[in-house]
């Protein structure tokens, strides 16, 4: 393995995890448009059935977020807190333990999913609300810094270029962690993202993926959200329903390179990856070996 | 003076080391190239690109697109020239290449920023130089026409493209110069310039248009047009 030799503790919520911990981060989407599966967990029910299920898979981090990437209609702040808090509070009176992120770029509404019992708090967006760190600090949350080329939230890049995609992003990143220790967030809660298309086209994905051991060289601990992009997509050629293989390669690539949480669709096929990753680096034992040792 | 002008999209797609395996967009390429072939077999002098960039300025006439910049650690062919060239006119000259033109090259730079009469100035000021010259002018259309568009769809667009187009195929270039500027900067129209800066070029000219392209397959409003350029005539 290669990457992640300064890695330190990471604390979420509750619970601590040390640098060989692999985390898988299940995206539940509290919109009617996301791109993959739209409106399928729109029904509230449906939402925390599908965190049950989730959770069930192995996963330690249930991602609730309720505004679309993409551009389309518009969803401003009291939308997205009804949409996303009341939710959260149900999922956190379901499972007391289990890790909540919010995933938005709005402070306002980062301060009622927090209230409601959000642990971290999941920016895309590059920090495009500097209000967001405060809010973490005051509740002891945690924050995603990303790196979205200063791309404003729900935009699309068009013929986007870096002199250096990586020096770029983390430059980027690194020095939003420090904003958010300087706004006081606890350090051993910040995490940083490449953030996969992006602010990016289809090669710079590539070469963040590539390059990935340069983030966790960092010592901050590296989310990657992959799950079904358009890069994989464009890779592959492939719509995308068809993205799954395509997206459990990267995902194997990037925890090879030591990346920490994994922000992912299909939660039981990302978590069988990352156990055999981490079988291969030697962190943990295979579930039963008996071939040729009887 | 002006002997011959074709206008093109400038995406960074139109160069076939930035797509991967597959060409994108095929029927694009094809007419940039039939346009930019018409300029090269009209013998020019010289060519002179045109395109939408941070300011006015003329660039080392040997640069060409900074692939590395798109592609990160690819780097399918090394950055000549200035490596800052505005994309458009990175794509231009990659065009011009590609279309066999070995011949003298000017690349003009058009401020997204310029008012018109600055804009068509940049073109009259390159249409006075001596000799025959060839104009390509690089320029796109609203990048706001569909929902799966880079800028999300605008219900404006399609009008606004539909007004260039007009006064591209009729010749009445001076239309251009009456664009509604803050529309077309939310509309992410950045070739309007651009565009400008051609009709400040082919001023009083009597201009005739063949569209070889029209459309907007990604998003993008795409123009691609042969312009034969006569005597003075048209008011």
């Amino acid at each position: 393995m290669t990457g992640g030799g300064r890695q330190a503790e990471l604390r979420l919520g509750l619970r601590s995890f040390g640098p060989r911990d692999l985390l898988v981060m299940a995206i539940v989407n509290r919109t009617p448009d996301s791109f993959f599966r739209p409106g399928d967990t729109w029904d509230e029910q449906a939402a925390m059935d599908r965190v049950h299920q989730v959770i069930a898979e192995g996963a330690d981090i249930v991602d609730v977020g309720g505004v679309p990437a993409a551009p389309g209609q518009d969803v401003d702040v009291a939308e997205e807190i009804r949409r996303t808090a009341g939710f959260i509070a149900a999922v956190r009176a379901a499972y007391p333990e289990v890790i909540i992120s919010s995933d938005t770029w709005r402070h306002e509404v980062a301060r009622e999913t927090c209230a409601a019992g959000a642990d971290l708090i999941n920016d895309s967006w590059g920090g495009w609300d500097p209000g967001l760190g405060p809010v973490a600090a005051e509740f002891g949350a945690g924050l995603v810094c990303s790196h979205a080329g200063g791309q404003a939230p729900r935009t699309r890049p068009h013929r986007v270029s870096y002199p250096d995609v990586m020096a770029d992003v983390l430059a980027g990143t690194q020095r939003l962690a420090e904003r958010a220790v300087a706004d006081g967030v606890d350090p051993a809660r910040i995490v940083i993202d490449a953030a996969h298309d992006f602010g990016k086209n289809t090669w710079h994905s590539l070469e963040i993926t590539r390059r990935l051991d340069e983030m966790t060289a960092t010592g901050w601990p590296v989310l990657v959200s992959l799950s079904n992009k358009d890069f994989v997509g464009e890779t592959l050629g492939l719509p995308v329903t068809e993205r799954l293989t395509g997206t459990l390669a990267v995902t194997a690539i990037c925890a090879w390179q030591g990346a920490r949480i994994f922000r992912a669709h299909a939660v039981a096929a990302t978590r069988q990856v990352l156990d055999m990753v981490g079988a291969i680096r030697g962190d943990r034992p295979p579930a039963l070996a008996v071939r040729a040792l009887a | 003076m002006i002997a011959v002008a074709a206008l093109c999209p400038a995406p960074p797609l139109l160069v076939p080391e930035l797509t991967g395996a597959e060409a994108a967009l095929p029927d694009v390429r094809e007419a940039c190239l039939a346009a930019a072939g018409e300029l090269t077999a009209a013998e020019p002098d010289a060519v002179a690109v045109l395109g939408t960039g941070g300011q006015a300025r003329r660039w080392d006439p040997g640069s060409g697109l900074n692939l590395a910049a798109f592609t990160a650690g690819r780097r399918p062919r090394p950055a000549v020239g200035e490596p800052n060239l505005p994309a458009a006119l990175g794509v231009g000259a990659w065009l011009l290449t590609a279309a066999g033109y070995r011949g003298t090259r000017v690349l003009q730079s058009v401020g997204s920023d310029e008012p018109a009469a600055a804009c068509a100035g940049v073109g009259a000021a390159l249409a006075a130089a001596p000799g025959r010259l060839a104009l390509l002018v690089m320029a796109d259309g609203s990048a706001r026409r569909t929902l799966r568009a880079p800028g999300y769809l605008d219900p404006r667009a399609e009008a606004f493209d539909a007004a260039t187009e007009r006064a591209v195929r009729s010749g009445r270039l001076d239309a251009l110069l009456a664009v509604d500027r803050a529309l077309a900067a939310e509309l992410m129209a950045h070739g309007v310039p651009a565009l400008q800066a051609m009709a400040g070029a082919l001023a009083g000219r009597q201009v005739r248009a063949q569209i070889r392209y029209c459309g907007a397959p990604l998003g993008v409003g795409y123009l691609v047009a042969s312009l034969r350029v006569g005597g003075a005539g048209l008011p």
